[in-house]
């Protein structure tokens, strides 16, 4: 998973994170890759498409 | 470090920060930490507040934190029909002001240091982990690794929620009910009434709404929050798409982007555990219909911060024990979501012809006093299946 530019920490990510992969600093998201099962509904919630997966 | 305290607050929002405030108040230690800078900002809200809210909970409206004071609300349709309501007419809920939030959060914040809370911003939480009595909250402040020895933990940690989550509840939020919101605060509007909170329905906003909430006579707030099963657009898309097509926005400027999740489904269920009280977005105390939720995350607080002193006081923090929060919140807030859902539901399954041809009824009729029986006979005369939708709620 890659969190560009746009992304603004506002957390919708890690709200809809069903593994609660997603930690949302205060000027950083980590995503942890372990956690994570790429059921891709972060980038769909992220108001302004800041994550993308690869 | 280690720190010692009866009770710990995870996150200074309204719903935090009064929840400190009152335990504080009933006489617990309690600390409250905010892994943000500057408590309050950025903003993730459209600053809509109801005032009978405030005053019910002994806030006392401050000019330093009311942008504006609103005196009803514009409902518009697709096809651009106006539906003007005065507060006179019709209980708007979260609505009377919109709100400074960086200088609301702060103030509340402030009251609750003021009431004996202690606060730690830049203190963000990491971990959770249970002891014989109480808990462990681990949190990193700026470098340093402090580890938060607590009887109870008030988890007010927005819509992340992941606090509760680490406590083994079940409260994060179900993809189909977080609505996606961008909001723009901007200048140089042109509204036709600065006074008023102003909804746009329809495809502009596939299961949400758009709005204009002024904050000066050409200053607002105007977002968007839409649900993505509804959508494939990314919610700023549709919001910049409608800045650029309504006449009132189409010449102003942004000088500040807000973004979150609203979570409209409706309560969590799990919103107490062993040690741990669940409270504001953390819990989904939004109103499913507006998204609105200082009100009831205020709430929530309070009612929290007194349960969870009353337990320290006792010296009993199961969650049969905490269990009166669960009670007073669903009695209290839980059984008005349920009418508002059922609501938003109707809303939703209207299609735009159906949205204006609902409006024009509106406009046709001279309404001096809207109550649920004269609004359900207006919405059965154009679509009759608000009967089947919306006939047992009132």
């Amino acid at each position: 998973m890659i969190v560009n530019n746009n992304c603004l920490y506002c957390g919708a990510c890690a709200g809809v994170c069903v593994a609660d992969a997603i930690d949302v600093q205060e000027l950083k998201i980590v995503i942890d890759e372990e956690k994570c099962t790429k059921c891709g509904l972060c980038v769909k919630t992220c108001p302004v498409a800041a994550i993308e997966m690869e | 470090m280690d720190i010692d305290t009866d009770i710990v607050v995870v996150g200074a929002g309204p719903g935090g920060s009064l929840a400190a405030r009152e335990a504080a108040k009933h006489g617990a230690n309690v600390l409250l930490i905010d892994k943000k800078a500057e408590i309050g900002s950025p903003k993730r809200c459209a600053e809509g507040v109801s005032k009978s809210g405030l005053e019910e909970l002994g806030i006392n409206p401050d000019p330093r934190w009311i942008a504006r004071k609103s005196t009803g609300v514009r409902l518009v349709s697709p096809d651009q029909t106006s539906v003007w309501l005065d507060e006179d007419t019709i209980d708007i809920p979260e609505s009377g002001y919109v709100l400074e939030r960086k200088v609301f959060d702060k103030h509340m914040a402030m009251d609750a240091a003021r009431a004996g809370a202690k606060i730690m911003i830049r203190t963000r939480a990491t971990a959770f982990e249970r002891t014989d009595d109480g808990v462990i909250i681990t949190a990193e402040r700026m470098q340093e690794e402090v580890k938060i020895h607590a009887k109870i933990v008030i988890a007010a940690d927005g819509p992340e929620s992941r606090v509760g989550r680490w406590a083994g509840l079940d409260c994060n939020t179900k993809f189909n009910n977080m609505e996606s919101c961008v909001q723009y605060e901007m200048a140089g509007l042109e509204m036709e009434n600065n006074n008023v909170i102003q909804l746009y329905f329809g495809s502009v906003a596939p299961g949400g709404y758009t709005w204009i909430f002024p904050k000066g006579d050409d200053i607002a707030n105007v977002g968007i929050g839409v649900l993505k099963t509804h959508t494939d657009k990314p919610a700023i898309e549709h919001l910049n798409e409608f800045i650029k097509n309504c006449p009132e926005t189409q010449n102003a400027q942004a000088v500040e982007i807000n973004m979150g999740g609203d979570p409209v489904g409706g309560l969590i269920k799990e919103r107490v555990g062993d040690n741990i009280l669940v409270v504001g977005d953390a819990a989904g105390f939004v109103n499913p219909l507006t998204g609105g939720g200082i009100n009831s995350a205020l709430e929530s607080g309070a009612y929290a911060g007194i349960v969870a002193a009353d337990a320290i006081d006792s010296g009993d923090y199961s969650a049969k024990n905490l269990q009166e929060y669960v009670k007073l919140t669903d009695e209290n807030i839980g059984e008005g979501y349920d009418k508002y859902k059922k609501a938003k539901e109707y809303l939703l399954s209207l299609n735009d012809d159906e949205l204006n041809d609902i409006a024009h009824e509106f406009v046709k009729q001279e309404v001096d006093e809207i109550s649920p029986k004269t609004l359900l006979k207006l919405l059965i005369k154009v679509s009759p299946k608000a009967l089947l939708k919306l006939g047992k709620l009132f």
